[in-house]
């Protein structure tokens, strides 16, 4: 019996007819069948948020999730959005990426693209959030180098920036 | 239906997901894919197909049907932090990360059936009942009785959950877990209370091999909330009802004696919090 399953899937403005196993995950279908390397494989079970991309899957609002933990086949006909997709065209940098750039937010990068994707989902819906709501929107997301502090620091710079505040 | 594949189905309603299931018997029924996305990856489960439920968009939400609260089994649980139910609400914001809470369902967290899974002591502490749906109809069970074994359920071949039932309660709720760190933690016991009226109810996680709560615990309790009894009766009275695991990441008298001491401080919140103890 075939372990294949055929479905369209529009990653980053682009629409792919994808080929995959019953069981994949969204993660290995973007890196390994699409070669859409922004998301990271960090621990591959929903704990470190390396893989976290924002995705539209006709279940409820479009919203930022483990591609990990998605079973790929799943997201049939849906849209996902990766960090490509929060630059701009060119390789320009998000306000969210030059304050992670400005505050050292950024060591060997692994988790970086996480940390941006949960960090710009937080200000789309809380442009003046606390530490400690800063705190907890990046729960899901683990860093073995920066030890956090840059990464919170940036987030704070960002929000001000867009809220038009001087650094 | 969305997709049909020989070891894949993504059904839009109830009744597709129960033809799909009958049609792949050794398909596993997949909703946020939290549980069984690790457990295939780390080879803890065994499956020759998926039937999801992401798209039925019948089994998300929450209602207020003739005063008791109805949520979908395929609710995510970031939507239960925002519930009427305290407990539920509590139990919920302590879930996983905000990542994990969007896609984990109520309703895989109640078959997933493991004796630390969060939400279980909340819904029966509460009262909760359970909506099972097959072929031949809709069946209400109480959650009280519904996990039989770590990991096993009542729930019968083809059946699929379809909605949590909770009563309405005025009174307070609360629910605590103690684990081995502060972060990321599953459970190493936890707890739920729900007080009305002066009397509470208590129910515990990982204090037996399945949810458990006690007539003895919730006297012992009652009396404490009103002053006839004192934290030491509340804390032996625990003791006395629970029956831990002793595994490599605690002893089982570690479980008994922190049981007692997440049963007092629920208590003791409800008496201060609710404001209707002594
Ligand atoms: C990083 C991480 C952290 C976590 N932390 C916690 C935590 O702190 N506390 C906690 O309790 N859990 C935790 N979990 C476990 C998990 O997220 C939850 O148990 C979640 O609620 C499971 O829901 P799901 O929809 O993802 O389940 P799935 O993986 O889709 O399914 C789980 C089981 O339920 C069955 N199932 C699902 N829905 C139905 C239905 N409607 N009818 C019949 N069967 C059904 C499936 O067949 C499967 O056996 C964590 C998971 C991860 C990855
Ligand atoms: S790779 Fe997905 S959460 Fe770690
Ligand atoms: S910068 Fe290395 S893991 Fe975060």
């Amino acid at each position: 019996m075939s372990d294949e399953v055929r479905f369209s899937l529009t990653v980053d403005g682009t629409s792919h007819e994808v080929t995959a196993r019953w069981s994949e995950s969204l993660l290995t279908v973007l890196r390994d069948r699409l070669g859409v390397r922004g998301p990271k494989t960090g621990c591959a079970h929903g704990r470190c948020g390396a893989c976290a991309v924002r995705a539209d899957l006709g279940d409820g609002d479009p919203h930022v999730l483990c591609a990990c933990l998605v079973p790929a086949a799943t997201a049939a006909g849906g849209t996902v959005e990766t960090i490509a997709s929060i630059g701009g065209p060119d390789g320009e940098l998000s306000d969210v990426q030059e304050a992670f750039l400005a505050e050292g937010a950024v060591q060997c990068g692994i988790c970086t693209a996480g940390f941006v994707t949960a960090a710009t989902e937080l200000l789309e819906s809380n442009p003046e959030p606390t530490r400690t709501e800063i705190e907890e929107a990046l729960y899901g997301n683990l860093c073995r180098c920066t030890g956090y502090g840059r990464i919170v620091a940036a987030v704070e710079t960002a929000a001000r920036t867009r809220r038009g505040e001087a650094r | 239906m969305l997709l049909a594949a020989p070891r894949f189905a993504l059904p839009e309603t109830v009744t597709e997901a129960l033809a799909a299931l009958a049609e792949r018997p050794d398909a596993v029924v997949v909703a946020g894919g939290t549980e069984v996305m690790p457990d295939l990856l780390w080879r803890n489960r065994t499956a020759a197909g998926f039937v999801s439920l992401r798209r039925v968009a019948g089994l998300r939400g929450v209602s207020s049907v003739d005063g008791e609260l109805v949520v979908g089994a395929g609710t995510p649980v970031a939507a239960l932090t925002a519930v009427p139910d305290a407990g539920l609400r509590s139990a919920a914001s302590s879930l996983g990360t905000p990542l994990v809470r969007t896609e984990a369902t109520i309703g895989g967290n109640v078959v997933s059936a493991l004796p630390y899974r969060n939400l279980l002591p909340a819904l029966l502490a509460s009262g909760a009942t359970l909506e099972l749906t097959s072929a031949a109809g809709t069946r209400t069970v109480p959650f009280d009785g519904f996990v039989t074994a770590p990991g096993r359920t009542g729930l019968a071949e083809g059946e699929l959950l379809t909605a949590v039932r909770l009563p309405a309660h005025t009174g307070f709720a609360d629910y605590t877990k103690v684990g081995r760190r502060n972060a990321q933690f599953v459970a190493t016991v936890s707890a739920a209370i729900v007080s009305r009226d002066g009397a509470a109810r208590l129910a515990f996680g990982n204090a037996a091999p399945t949810p458990l709560r006690s007539d003895d615990v919730d006297a012992a309790a009652t009396a404490l909330l009103d002053g006839r009894a004192d934290a030491g009766d509340l804390r032996a009275a625990v003791a006395a009802a629970v029956d831990p695991p002793d595994d490599p990441i605690a002893s089982a008298g570690y479980r008994r004696h922190a049981l007692g001491v997440l049963a007092v401080r629920l208590v003791t919140r409800a008496a201060v919090d609710g404001g209707l103890g002594s």
